[in-house]
């Protein structure tokens, strides 16, 4: 049962890192328009 | 909001299938379990890539930047489903074939569109948009790698098995086993579309911000 719990939770850890990289770049782009918009 | 939240309880109720109700298999036990997500990560990585090749193949032709920007989305999900392939692969042949990783043709060939794909990825990072063309051929000739990785296990002698569910003679996996297959897959699938909305919507944000960087 280790094998199966090393696999899926490596998989979990990939796909939750991608979304955490996909919110800080989501964020990150906002304040840059919000940036070059504002006089 | 409503595509995430789907394609997120339905990773959950295809994990919970695959961990608590799929039958054990009789040669390999527990360790078979892998196959719930390895299969979904490879079919996922497949569909990306496939999404990938046809935006840069009307790219070149059509020189829209609509289809670069799907192309450039697809391919860094189709990257994180293979990474996924990459690790529950050789987590899964330990205790089945007794080591980590051989360097067969179906394992190599995998680890070749990776690399391929970073490389297309390094391109995009740090090019700009002059990178566009070259980077959509480099999508291009890392698809071709995808039938080679398919049909190697069925033409080479290899350690990994021949498909058991993409055949001609249709899938060989009980049905008690191959319905939560089934519904990995579709978890997984929804899980890329759900991804690759927001990747495009973030695609379309970054030239929104170059557009009003140029006024």
């Amino acid at each position: 049962m280790g094998y199966v719990a090393a696999a899926y939770v490596s998989v979990g850890l990939l796909l939750a890192m991608y979304v955490w990289t996909l919110r800080a770049r989501q964020r990150e782009l906002a304040r840059l328009l919000r940036q070059v918009k504002s006089p | 909001m409503i595509l995430p939240v789907l394609a997120a309880l339905l990773v959950a109720t295809g994990v919970f299938l695959a961990l608590r109700v799929a039958p054990v298999e009789a040669f390999q036990g527990e360790p078979y379990r892998i196959l719930y997500i390895h299969v979904p990560s490879v079919v996922a990585s497949y569909v990306a890539f496939t999404v990938t090749f046809v935006a840069s193949v009307l790219y070149l032709w059509k020189r829209e930047r609509r289809f670069d920007r799907v192309a450039y989305a697809s391919a860094e999900i189709g990257q994180v489903f293979l990474t996924m392939v990459l690790l529950t692969g050789p987590i899964w042949g330990k205790p089945v074939w007794g080591t980590w990783w051989t360097w067969d043709a179906r394992l190599t060939t995998a680890l070749i569109l990776w690399f391929i794909f970073a490389g297309y990825l390094m391109v995009r990072a740090w090019s700009g948009a002059q990178g566009t063309r070259t980077a959509a051929v480099i999508a291009i000739i890392g698809f071709l790698d995808i039938p080679l990785i398919h049909w190697s296990a069925r033409l080479l002698r290899t350690l990994h098995p021949r498909p058991a569910v993409f055949r001609p003679e249709g899938p060989d996996l009980p049905s008690s086993m191959l319905l939560i297959l089934m519904v990995n897959m579709a978890a997984f699938l929804l899980m890329y579309l759900a991804l690759l909305r927001v990747r495009l919507g973030q695609e379309r944000l970054r030239d929104r911000l170059l557009e009003e960087r140029a006024l």
